[in-house]
């Protein structure tokens, strides 16, 4: 038990603990108030109802900065962008949408999340007239629809196009020597067989010490978007899902498609080792290195060679290549929506019909893509956009689909699709049993 | 004796084997960070990796620092933990010193209860704290971050602080009292200093908390108080992944933290022994 002295401060004490606790607690306020201002506080209008708050992929704001400022220059309202990383803005998303409020004005959304966020954004079916339609890859649109409302306007895409090199491909040597062993000339393939034979004719040894070390082409495993190309460019009528939901992975189409990817990896031994990890990143390295000849990948990053890459300066591009179905890619988008909860629905509409309007600006940006086709014709021919073409009669194939509309889809990718691909990259692995296991998993994952 | 004299040196071999080995794991990403931080964008994707460049640049420390936003959330995450670590220590010291010296069963079930809270996953406080801090007007800001922070950090400091008021015997605050002190006197002019080591310890772990946490920046913050986590993160894309700029700006934002462990490591110890030697 404590005795009551021992309780109850002295009064020298009691000056001491208050001299303490203010000081404390001044420190704290100090800190608060410092804490407040930090950062880019700058970057925000002193005028709230005169900004935008904009929710961004890093990677994507660089192709509305340009259209921002122009904004700001000619209405006044100021935009204020929220950059995060990919995983981190679905994230992002998914938290504030299911709070109910949201802290911005505008979010750029990948293709694959649209149905997911559907009920939470404003339908722009207004903004999506004839013209406007007319003037957006088929894809696209239909991609931007989910059931009746169109819930994002497109503001930029890409596909993946075929990467190959110049100095192989236009040297006088390899053209005779191709010609002599496969009857036709040597040219970006614009088939499967073409494809197959063009690998297999670069797939050597160049430096004569009995490895390997120029192959025709990668084969990614660790992702499936390559795949799914593919599976279009076999002609099948639906991409792993029917619009009624029905699971369609194990048809005749997408084993043709899955055998034709992981052939050339497990028959034909035209890609480099370790395939079932080959990502994006990873084919990007090996083509840069000057291991492949070929790289299927985005349109993007035709300009971005590294300068000190042996291959910078030696890099054509052509159409993605065909199957049985005709030429085919997978459109990759990002759509700009307005969140429901936002009161500035106004500002965010003139914002996105803006962003349309101009386009084209987006080509001048890093990552130098658009969504209108009028926007990527505008340029093609140009230096520098030598890709365009490849990337115009790309998107604009028959054959380009988009990926399903479902909110699973990114779960049927990670637990059926991916290691699918991965398995089939297996020696002697069962291609159709393969897909009848994935059907099943994506039917425990739709139903 | 000789006999002895050899298994001493086998075993000391043995032991500084084994550190090195475990310092090499743990020490070689960090040291591969440094080195990629220094290596040529295409030195830096190279397949297969190698550990050194065959040139020097500090490019990427350029590219890095030129990115909109860098010096920004540098002074947010250094405001950010500075504030948690002050928040944690201002609750943290009274409560684990009122548990030690009354041991109520209250007491013994409220650092129970902090237990249980430091295990519930950021994300299931995350989102109610998203709505919170909007409807009380302090969204994206350092203080709701470091608020947020603190529920992380603030559980363990307890439990530290615990641990080493428990290392104190009882006996010196009666005879702070006996001189004249109050209970907060006792606590400030005599327990304080002989746990000032544990302090530090605390200290450093709430920072570290606040300095390396991803979640609640991405969650809580925007504009004005992104931290340095979320800036670094940003180097990834969708489209490709700038290894050059966001190794030296990791290795940048791991300068603070390596410093103040160095200036600190002698009160570390002293920390970290104190509460081993409770009886």
């Amino acid at each position: 038990m404590q005795h009551p002295a021992s309780q109850r401060p002295s009064g020298a004490a009691a000056r001491n603990t208050t001299k303490t606790f203010l000081s404390a607690a001044a420190v704290l306020s100090a800190l608060t108030l410092a804490g407040c201002g930090a950062g880019g506080g700058g970057e925000q209008s002193t005028d709230d109802s005169e900004s935008l708050t904009v929710l961004v992929e890093a990677g994507g704001k660089a192709e509305l900065t340009g259209i921002a400022e122009k904004f700001t220059d000619e209405t006044g309202t100021q935009v204020t962008f929220v950059e995060l990383p990919y995983e981190g803005l679905y994230n992002r998303l998914n938290t504030e949408f299911s709070s109910g409020s949201t802290s911005f004005d505008v979010a750029a959304l990948d293709a694959i999340w649209l149905p997911t966020f559907a009920d939470a954004v404003t339908p722009l079916n207004d903004m999506f007239t004839d013209e406007v339609k007319a003037d957006l890859f088929p894809a696209l649109v239909e991609e931007a629809q989910v059931e009746e409302n169109f819930v994002g306007m497109p503001v930029w895409t890409n596909s993946e196009i075929l990467f190959y090199r110049t100095d192989l491909f236009e040297d006088p040597a390899e053209q005779s020597a191709f010609k002599d062993e496969y009857g036709y000339d040597l040219a970006p393939p614009t088939t499967w067989e073409q494809y197959q034979d063009v690998a297999q004719f670069f797939t050597r040894d160049t430096d004569g010490d009995g490895q390997t070390d120029l192959y025709g082409t990668d084969v990614k495993g660790a992702v499936e978007t390559e795949w799914l190309a593919t599976v279009s460019q076999s002609g099948a009528e639906n991409m792993v899902l029917s619009p009624e939901g029905e699971v369609t992975v194990n048809d005749a189409e997408h084993l043709a498609a899955l055998d034709f990817y992981v052939g050339l990896n497990n028959d034909l031994k035209v890609s480099p080792p370790g395939a079932a990890q080959i990502d994006w990143a990873g084919a990007q390295n090996l083509f840069y290195q000057g291991e492949t000849a070929m790289m299927r990948f985005w349109a993007h990053a035709y300009p971005q060679t590294p300068e000190d890459s042996p291959v910078a300066g030696k890099i054509g591009a052509a159409p993605m290549i065909g199957g049985p179905g005709g030429v085919a890619g997978v459109p990759g988008p990002w759509y700009l929506s307005i969140p429901k909860t936002t009161d500035k629905q106004e500002a965010a509409n003139e914002f996105l019909q803006f962003a349309y309007d101009n386009n084209a600006m987006g080509i001048d940006s890093s990552l130098g893509l658009a969504a209108r086709v009028s926007a990527f014709e505008e340029y093609e021919g140009r230096p520098g956009y030598e890709h365009f073409d490849a990337l115009v009669e790309t998107l604009s194939a028959e054959g380009t689909k988009p990926r399903p509309a479902t909110e699973n889809w990114q779960e049927i990718v990670d637990s059926a699709l991916i290691p699918m691909l991965q398995k089939a990259l297996e020696p002697g692995a069962d291609n159709q049993q393969l897909l009848d296991d994935a059907k099943e998993q994506i039917e425990a994952i739709t139903q | 004796m000789n006999g002895l004299v050899v298994r001493g040196k086998t075993a000391r071999t043995i032991l500084w084997v084994l550190l090195a080995a475990v310092t090499l794991l743990y020490g070689f990403p960090f040291v591969y960070l440094l080195l990629t931080s220094f290596k040529t964008p295409l030195e830096t994707i190279a397949v297969p990796a190698t550990v050194f460049g065959s040139e020097f640049t500090l490019e990427n420390y350029a590219s890095a620092l030129g990115r909109e936003g860098v010096v920004a959330s540098f002074i947010n995450s250094t405001v950010t933990a500075v504030l948690s670590t002050v928040i944690s220590l201002v609750l943290a010291v009274p409560a684990a010193y009122a548990i030690t010296r009354y041991r109520t069963p209250g007491g013994q079930v409220f650092i129970l209860v902090a237990l249980v809270c430091r295990m519930v996953p950021a994300i299931v406080v995350g989102v109610p704290l998203v709505s919170l801090f909007r409807d009380l007007g302090i969204a994206d800001t350092s203080i709701a971050l470091a608020i947020a922070h603190t529920t992380l950090s603030l559980p363990l400091s307890i439990w530290l602080m615990t641990s080493f008021f428990d290392a104190v015997p009882d006996e010196l605050d009666e005879a702070a009292k006996i001189d004249g002190c109050s209970r907060l006197g006792a606590l400030r002019r005599v327990v304080l200093p002989v746990v000032s080591g544990g302090v530090a310890v605390t200290a450093i772990f709430a920072f570290l908390a606040s300095w390396n946490e991803f979640l609640f920046s991405l969650l809580l913050t925007a504009v004005r108080a992104q931290t340095t986590p979320i800036v670094i993160a940003n180097f990834q894309t969708q489209f490709g992944l700038d290894w050059g700029s966001m190794t030296a700006l990791a290795a940048l934002y791991s300068i603070p933290v390596v410093l103040l462990t160095l200036v600190l490591q002698r009160h570390i110890v002293a920390g970290l022994t104190l509460g081993a030697v409770k009886g």
